[in-house]
């Protein structure tokens, strides 16, 4: 058991913390599918190498997924504006099904078949390799270490956008590196652990972490628990069961956030009952 | 009393003998269903991957790493079929008793002349694969080489059962040798007729057989069908009179129902893997079904 399951569990252990700390973000900005966006602009990057028969391995098809992401980037916080009448969402969505399609018809030219754009997409999280596991903790580590240097000014931008304007920051160059960024780490998870993976991870315990808590530190910490235990939990049922693992982490997910919504229900009416005692 | 010790004594022989099973793991179930006509109850075969699954692109399990972990025996196509899926499981796997060269690791291509090698390979031919075409099983006359070849391989990995293996190679043999008879003769009125595939996967049986499947609803192998070339196909197919179009489980059928409906051809589901149609779970049913299906639509 442990040999076939101890890579993917130390990847499930040394790697979703970050996503769970963008999670909070994304979900605080109403751009939930932002992450499939971003993964599949690169997916598009990556179709252009196919298609000038590149080796993919190589950096400069490297280069080329990284540059339509940061065109994804640019995309999304030119569109982010203080008040607009299209909701950010739209924006998402309309990237996504065009990037999607422009991949469909490059790839009927390239002639190659479409094994390379599913890699991208998906990543299993059983077959992750020791090397595949560091090379990202230590860009994870990087991305971290850049967002705790200006945690101020990326949580104003997320949080309180009025203000981040009152206060004369340049929000849409915080929009832009926030997205440059987080496009950055999606891809290279995306690649791991495939796409229904990190949108659990990004929005799961984010949403936990909101159910139960109001201060950013609580929610933190609460997501990174839910992050843990629906991960390592995931893997253990696709063991026992022999379950496709990503498929077993997204269930698991799914269930722990119904254990924790029936939770805060519960918390919520206690506190209503209280209250109403106070009160009479 | 004697009875209980003859029990006893035939409990403990089955328990050494369910000991001493090679375990044998296939990576599609053409190899895992010959490789059961060889070892019988004498090995565990464990196939990963599911007849009616593309086996291009198969979803990995926990189980497949154990099961090759614990493998004695791999037995994989060796000509990239499974290129997408089983290097990634071998090198979490790390059993060295099945590494290429050992006698624990039997490659079925090896020895098999393949068809359709590409000159040169170059990713705008499609999805090709560079050693050439690798569905050479429903051949079965190369399947009696890939049984043989397993033969070897389980009798020098269990000597004392050799002489079991060596005779049920030769028993499949024979059937083999008796069957390719009956089904030359249900083919021979449709000798060089064209037949209309889906995928690239039946040269070989077209090559056993007189056929002629050089006419896909691909347009390269492994890129969906294009409106343009799928109106090309309809043309070619009321030109020549082609009579069926093969579908495999896992191709999209109402494309093939579309052209279908448009030239009066019929549709034959067809599969590369015993298991893949309802009642094939050996060999020798599944190409009688092949040869059935196809002599009843050609008619």
């Amino acid at each position: 058991m442990w040999e076939v399951m101890f890579w993917p569990i130390v990847a499930c252990v040394l790697l979703p913390w970050l996503l769970v700390y963008l999670g909070l973000h994304v979900v605080q900005r109403g751009i939930i599918f932002i992450d499939i966006a971003m993964a599949q602009m690169a997916a598009l990057g990556i179709c252009l190498a196919v298609l000038f028969r590149l080796d993919l391995e190589s950096w400069t098809a490297f280069a080329i997924a990284l540059g339509f992401t940061l065109i994804g980037a640019i995309i999304f916080s030119v569109t982010g504006r203080r008040a607009n009448q299209i909701p950010q969402e739209a924006v998402i969505g309309i990237s996504y099904v065009v990037a999607a399609a422009a991949a469909v018809l490059l790839l009927s030219r390239a002639a190659e078949g479409d094994e390379e754009i599913k890699n991208m997409l998906v990543g299993n999280i059983l077959l992750v390799t020791p090397r595949e596991v560091w090379e990202r903790f230590a860009l994870f580590a990087a991305v971290g270490i850049f967002h705790f240097v200006f945690r101020r000014n990326f949580l104003l931008v997320s949080f309180d956008r009025n203000g981040a304007y009152k206060q004369g920051l340049r929000v849409r160059w915080w929009d832009f590196f926030f997205y440059a960024v987080f496009g950055l780490v999606v891809t290279s998870f995306v690649r791991i652990a495939g796409v229904l993976l990190v949108f659990s991870y990004l929005i799961v315990p984010a949403v936990c972490g909101i159910n139960l808590a109001r201060r950013i530190a609580n929610r933190l910490l609460i997501g990174w628990f839910i992050a843990l235990l629906g991960g390592i939990g995931g893997l253990f049922l696709s063991y026992w069961w022999d379950l496709p693992s990503g498929a077993a982490i997204v269930c698991t997910f799914g269930a722990l956030l119904i254990l924790i919504s029936l939770v805060a229900l519960w918390q919520h009416r206690r506190r209503r009952s209280v209250g109403m005692l106070h009160s009479q | 009393m004697k009875n209980t010790l003859f029990t006893l004594f035939a409990t403990v022989a089955c328990a050494f003998s369910a000991e001493a099973k090679l375990n044998v793991v296939a990576t599609l179930p053409d190899f895992g269903s010959l490789a059961r006509e060889i070892g019988l109850d004498k090995v565990n075969v464990t196939v990963l991957a599911k007849p009616t699954e593309d086996p291009h692109f198969v979803d990995a399990r926990p189980s497949f790493v154990v099961s090759l972990r614990n493998a004695d025996v791999l037995i994989d196509g060796g000509a990239e079929l499974e290129l997408g899926w089983l290097p990634p499981l071998l090198q979490n796997a790390r059993n060295p008793k099945i590494e290429i060269g050992k006698p624990g690791r039997v490659q079925a291509s090896q020895g098999v002349r393949l068809m359709n090698v590409p000159a040169n390979v170059t990713r705008a031919a499609g999805d090709v694969h560079a050693l050439g075409n690798p569905h050479f099983t429903v051949d079965p006359i190369i399947a009696k080489a890939i049984a043989e070849h397993i033969a070897q391989s389980l009798s020098a990995l269990d000597p004392a059962n050799a002489a079991f293996y060596e005779a049920n190679y030769k028993k499949f043999e024979t059937t083999i040798n008796a069957k390719l008879q009956e089904w030359g003769a249900a083919m021979l009125p449709f000798r060089g007729q064209h037949v209309v595939a889906y995928h690239d996967s039946w040269p070989y049986f077209a090559h056993r057989f007189g056929l002629n499947i050089d006419i896909f609803l691909e347009p390269k192998p492994g890129i969906p069908p294009s409106p343009s070339h799928l109106a090309e196909v309809i043309a070619q197919m009321k030109a020549q009179h082609i009579k069926a179009i093969i579908v495999e489980p896992f191709h999209d059928r109402r494309i093939a129902e579309k052209v279908a409906s448009a030239t009066g051809a019929k549709v034959v589901d067809f599969s590369q893997f015993p298991g893949g149609l309802p009642g094939t779970d050996s060999y020798v049913k599944l190409i009688d079904m092949l040869v059935a299906r196809l002599a009843a639509a050609l008619k």
